[in-house]
């Protein structure tokens, strides 16, 4: 068994840090460690999505990386969206528009939309689709995921950016 | 009801505070991990776990040897068979259960699985089912007194009757249609942290399962522990789709361990465990005869079928139907005589079948009649839906006693039929197909006009694994007039804690807000058999309206000792009891729950509350008509979907936002089978869609948009005249996609493409007919 | 899952030569990545082990070879290999055909057909990554074969080592990518 070394991440704004080996998935990190079970684990081949969570702004599929390779970074995963009590306006989307069914697939999708709707404030149905083509879903079909988002899309955009969370 | 209320449950999956297994940590809980069969078929000669054990952090390995000085090495499956918990003898099946391994730490519990050592003597493999029943095929199952791999044979319908007809028959159309193995893969795995608590001398399961008080009861029977003793908690569940309907090895033996180790221990599987191990659907290999005359009446139906059951009959069916409900094949057309048989058969593969997203069989049962009606049409050089609408059963023939022994509760085919058409513009598409078929262009239209039969069902007919399926309904009025209600259903994402508050707020005025709905502990919630094949609103969701119902029956009594006037008088609203001609003489029912602990009349017992268990006195009939318009790429193959309309007809509403969510859903699934999954198996019996690499899941690049429709032709015998929605999109939808491709080639002579239709399928076809670009 | 694998490849020694390497399974075995024969059972069965690494997973075959046919006026051989995964996580099996032919300018061209049959989890890949993984073992097997015919046939060499596991992983998804189908 490898050494255990000493790793730290920003999760959602708070200081985390673990002494872990150098095998330990990010994914089991941010579920085991501040215990953020928002975060899934669907397949064993890097496919479906449901471990999004972004880092350093960009989105990774957290199964696919070591905790170690994360060190320094600073994460947002789907518990890190709702600010001051407040539902962001993706989270609000999903709800008025449908958006989930099982809710597997959720923190995952939010956290991709997310990403989408910070480089691309009014991303077409097509731009929203490809957005999220890294995120499986077997429950909605996607229909009402792409409502959600153009629901948000429009609230962010009449609510200026004061509602994302301050994550790099 | 009628309302698209927003879900309630959306608010903690939003933030991620959903409660799935394993999201479960209990103290000092342990971890398991299977360790699996790379072989199909082999002879067990020994295992080795002296080094897995060594390895520091882990409890222990456990084997089938183990399991079987406590009679545990084989567990009684869902249909009259018995598969092995952990291998003893033979493997069966590549990725079958073989030891677990016990361990502090998840990873620690991966590397001892690969410390374990299994000596195996490789077997000849069997993975074609039309060959099972060969002289010289290796027999599977030693276990069984009849050495053989024949399951069962079933036949229904009049078989001397049927062959005179096809005999004499005017037109006769035939298709051979394989419906393949596939997987329902739900996004969640299969899982449960097993807790066996010896000072309490309680077992609390944390269970994926579809129907906690079913396996609650099994794992009593099979366990030998008191059932009082066991507690099955279903928390959320990611996805269903009958794929946690079973009972699977990974479960015992984490019951097992957590009994011998006094820990809780958790065993969650991957995905490809999943894909390989659990249950499977379909591969029903089918064959179609319709008779006609020559002016397009059908007249008889003839089918038969094999059936690969894999290595076990795991089959999660109402145990009088081998076939499950297979035989609604004759479907939405009115003639006299069928007959069908199905034979089943033991192969070196995964054991199942489940019904994956249908009611038992019925989406094999549609996607072959569509699919035949098609092969009509084409031998009649008749349109399809004109052959259709010709034949569809008239609403006054309503109920409707089909050929096979159904009687069809209600319908009106033809008018779904209608606002399909109207809603795709069907003769605008002909005469376009007609164009681009002149230019070279390939472009096709499909139909599935499917009817399916839910809601199982009536306590004469219907139970599984002996249990009779009712579903059940408990409500409570609190003092300040909010409700509590528990059924025996498990949703896994169908919205029930909205649906059924919805249920409650018609039958009672309760606003939805006011109603919680709780399901999946078995302590707390009545008994059910769970949530599959659409059976909920059909059954639970009676229930509720039942018990909601015995409420008003009460609450009427006290309303009448409030105003001070008799039963008589009274008319009802929602939400409020008021005197006849005096509206304003009224009292709510907040009232009148208030009332019942504090001012009850006279010998009447305190409490505002009652409990129904629905035994319903027919199974339900939703129906549909689904176009498809596809377009084919001449260079690739490839098959773009360009418009989708689904039309359905479940009666009653209750939701129309949940409605509406569940079609997308099983549209999508539908055309990921037409297009896109298998799981096939090799010679040597390696599984060969055993990930996602292989197992195709659209993406919302994939998925094209679906236009939904609907009617309401409402069930005669609901209380609320509903049917059950959730999975008619799965079943009507594979014979649309297929119906649309065939239908874009039939003019080069193409009668019939089996699924997945895969690019380089169609490509091979175009190359075939000389059509390639 | 059955593959069949056809390679040909040129040497300059002439055709006797090459055939007296050919038809000495302990000679070819050495030139065989990560194989080794462990006993001779009797004139034409030997036992034998093979390591296989892709990627990170390594097997370890244990299994027997059988000379089906030597046929040395025509210059062919025909072989039987045999391996279970020691651990218990699959099996695999080869039969060969080996030809050789006299090339104008003295040398031999060497053709091989191997139908190939693998159960496990390594079979799941599909034909994939054992068919490039078959690619970079004959690839090296080549290079050995060639080497040995340069030494005299008395120096008789271990076991060739396994291909390293990196290299095999990162060639085969090279090769996954760029193959012509």
């Amino acid at each position: 068994m490898a050494k255990k070394q000493l790793v730290q991440i920003k999760v959602n704004g708070r200081n985390r840090e673990a002494m872990v080996e150098p095998r330990l998935l990010l994914v089991h990190f941010i579920r085991g460690i501040p215990g953020l079970t928002g975060t899934h684990v669907g397949c064993d081949t890097t496919h479906c999505g449901a471990c999004t969570v972004l880092l350093d702004g960009k989105t990774v599929k957290s199964c696919t990386m070591f905790a170690v390779q994360a060190d320094g970074c600073e994460l947002l995963t789907v518990e890190g969206l709702m600010q001051n009590g407040k539902l962001h306006p993706l989270q609000e989307g999903f709800k008025e528009e449908h958006g989930l069914q099982c809710g597997f697939c959720t923190p995952g999708m939010l956290i991709s939309s997310y990403a989408l709707l910070s480089k691309n404030e009014n991303p077409s149905e097509e731009e929203i689709r490809w957005g999220i083509s890294g995120n499986l879903c077997r429950c909605t079909g996607y229909q009402n995921i792409v409502k959600a988002v153009q629901y948000a899309a429009g609230k962010m955009e009449q609510g200026g950016k004061d509602d994302l969370p301050n994550i790099a | 009801m009628g309302h698209s209320i927003k879900r309630k449950e959306d608010l903690r999956f939003i933030q991620g505070k959903g409660n799935y297994v394993d999201d479960v940590n209990l103290p000092d809980m342990v971890y398991g991990h299977m360790v699996r069969s790379p072989y199909a078929h082999a002879r067990l000669k020994g295992i080795n776990t002296e080094n897995a054990k060594q390895l520091p952090g882990v409890l222990t390995v456990i084997t089938g040897e183990d399991l079987a000085k406590a009679n545990l090495a084989w567990m009684p499956t869902l249909f009259f068979d018995k598969q092995m918990v952990l291998a003893t003898g033979k493997v069966l099946f590549q990725s079958q259960e073989v030891a677990f391994v016990v361990a502090e730490d998840p990873y620690i519990a991966a590397d001892a699985a690969e410390l374990v050592e299994v000596d195996y003597e490789e077997l000849p493999v069997l993975v074609d089912p039309h060959k099972a029943l060969d002289p010289d095929a290796p027999i599977l199952r030693d276990d069984r007194e009849d050495k053989s791999n024949h399951i069962f044979h079933w036949e229904v319908g009049d078989r001397a009757a049927t062959d005179k007809v096809f005999e004499d028959a005017e037109v006769k159309a035939k298709v051979h249609a394989v419906f393949q193995r596939c997987h329902p893969a739900p996004l969640e795995t299969c899982g449960c942290v097993a807790d066996h608590n010896a000072a309490t001398g309680r077992l609390t399961i944390y269970l994926t399962s579809q129907a906690p008080h079913a396996h609650r009861t099994l794992f009593a029977i099979v366990g030998g522990i008191p059932e009082n003793n066991i507690r099955v908690i279903s928390p959320d569940i990611g996805g269903g789709f009958g794929n946690k309907v079973p009972i699977y090895p990974g479960y015992v033996c984490a019951v097992v361990a957590s009994l011998t180790l006094g820990r809780p221990v958790k065993w969650i599987e991957t995905r490809s465990e999943n894909l390989q191990s659990t249950g499977f659907a379909r591969d029903y290999h089918m064959t179609a005869e319709l008779a006609a005359t020559q002016d397009g009446k059908i007249q008889a139906m003839r089918v038969k079928t094999l059936a690969d059951h894999g290595a076990f009959n795991a089959a999660a069916q109402p145990t009088k139907f081998p076939a499950g409900l297979f035989s609604i094949c004759t479907g939405a057309y009115d003639y006299p005589t069928a007959f069908c048989e199905v034979d089943g058969v033991y192969t070196n593969k995964a054991p199942g079948g489940i019904a994956y997203r249908c009611s038992f069989r019925v989406t094999e049962a549609a996607y072959l009649i569509e699919r035949a009606v098609d092969v009509l049409a084409q031998e009649l050089k008749t349109d399809p839906v004109e052959l259709r609408r010709k034949n569809f059963i008239s609403p006054e023939k309503f109920p409707y006693k089909s050929p096979l022994g159904w009687s069809y509760d209600s319908g009106d085919y033809d008018a779904a039929m209608k606002v399909a058409l109207d809603t795709i513009g069907y003769d605008a598409l002909r005469k376009e197909q007609q164009e681009k078929r002149a230019k070279g262009e390939l472009m096709g239209i499909g139909i599935s006009s499917f009817v399916e039969v839910v809601g199982a069902g009536p306590a004469h007919t219907f139970d599984i694994a002996g249990i009779k399926m009712f579903d059940s309904c408990e409500i409570r009025i609190h003092p300040t007039g909010k409700a509590m209600c528990r059924m025996g259903t498990k949703s896994q994402g169908q919205g029930h804690e909205t649906t059924y508050a919805q249920i409650v707020a018609q039958e009672l005025g309760i606003p939805a807000a006011d109603v919680t709905v709780e399901e999946g502990d078995t302590d707390t919630a009545p008994y059910g058999l769970g949530t599959y094949a659409s059976r909920s609103t059909p059954v639970s969701g009676a229930a509720t309206a039942m018990a909601a119902r015995k409420i008003r029956d009460k609450a009427k009594k006290i309303a009448a000792h409030l105003l001070e006037c008799s039963e008589e008088d009274l008319d009802w609203e929602p939400g409020k009891f008021f005197v006849k001609g005096a509206p304003s003489k009224a009292k709510t029912i907040q009232d009148i729950a208030f009332a019942a602990y504090t001012n009850m009349p006279e010998g009447m017992e305190a409490g505002l509350e009652a409990v129904d268990y629905y035994d319903p006195p027919n199974l339900t009939f939703p129906f549909g008509t689904y176009i498809c318009v596809v377009d084919i790429d001449k260079g690739t193959g490839e098959v773009k979907v360009r418009r989708f309309v689904a039309v359905d007809d479940c009666g009653n509403i209750i939701n129309p936002m949940i409605v509406e969510g569940q079609i997308h859903g099983g549209l999508t699934e539908g055309l990921a089978i037409a297009f896109m999954q298998q799981i096939g198996y090799d010679e040597n019996g390696n599984v060969q869609g055993g990930t996602f690499m292989d197992y195709l899941l659209p993406t919302a690049v994939e998925t094209p948009h679906w236009e939904t429709g609907k009617t309401c032709t409402p069930s005669p015998h609901h209380p609320f005249g509903a049917k059950g929605v959730g999975e008619s999109p799965n079943v009507g939808s594979p014979a649309a996609f297929v119906n649309a491709v065939v239908d874009a080639l039939s003019h080069l002579g193409v009668k019939h493409i089996d699924m997945p239709i895969a690019p380089w399928k169609v490509w091979n076809i175009l190359k075939e007919k000389g059509a390639v670009n | 899952m059955a593959m069949r694998i056809e390679k040909t490849f040129q040497v300059k020694e002439p055709i006797d030569q090459v055939w007296s390497l050919l038809s000495d399974p302990r000679r070819v075995a050495t030139c065989v990545p990560g194989a080794k024969i462990t006993e001779q059972v009797d004139e034409k069965t030997y036992k034998g082990t093979i390591s296989v690494k892709v990627g990170p997973s390594a097997t370890d075959y244990k299994g027997e070879l059988e000379i089906l046919r030597l046929d040395a006026e025509n210059h062919e051989i025909e072989i039987l290999g045999k391996g279970q995964d020691v651990r218990g996580r699959g099996s695999a099996s080869m039969k060969m055909t080996g030809k050789l032919r006299s090339l104008e300018d003295g040398g031999t061209e060497v053709t091989s057909v191997s139908e190939v049959n693998v159960v496990g989890i390594l079979a799941q890949m599909g034909s994939r990554v054992i068919s490039e993984v078959s690619n970079i073992m004959f690839g090296q097997f080549v290079k050995n074969f060639q080497a040995q015919l340069q030494q005299p046939a008395d120096a008789a060499t271990g076991e060739a080592k396994p291909i390293n596991a990196a290299s095999l992983a990162w060639a085969a998804a090279k090769g996954a990518f760029h193959r012509q189908s």
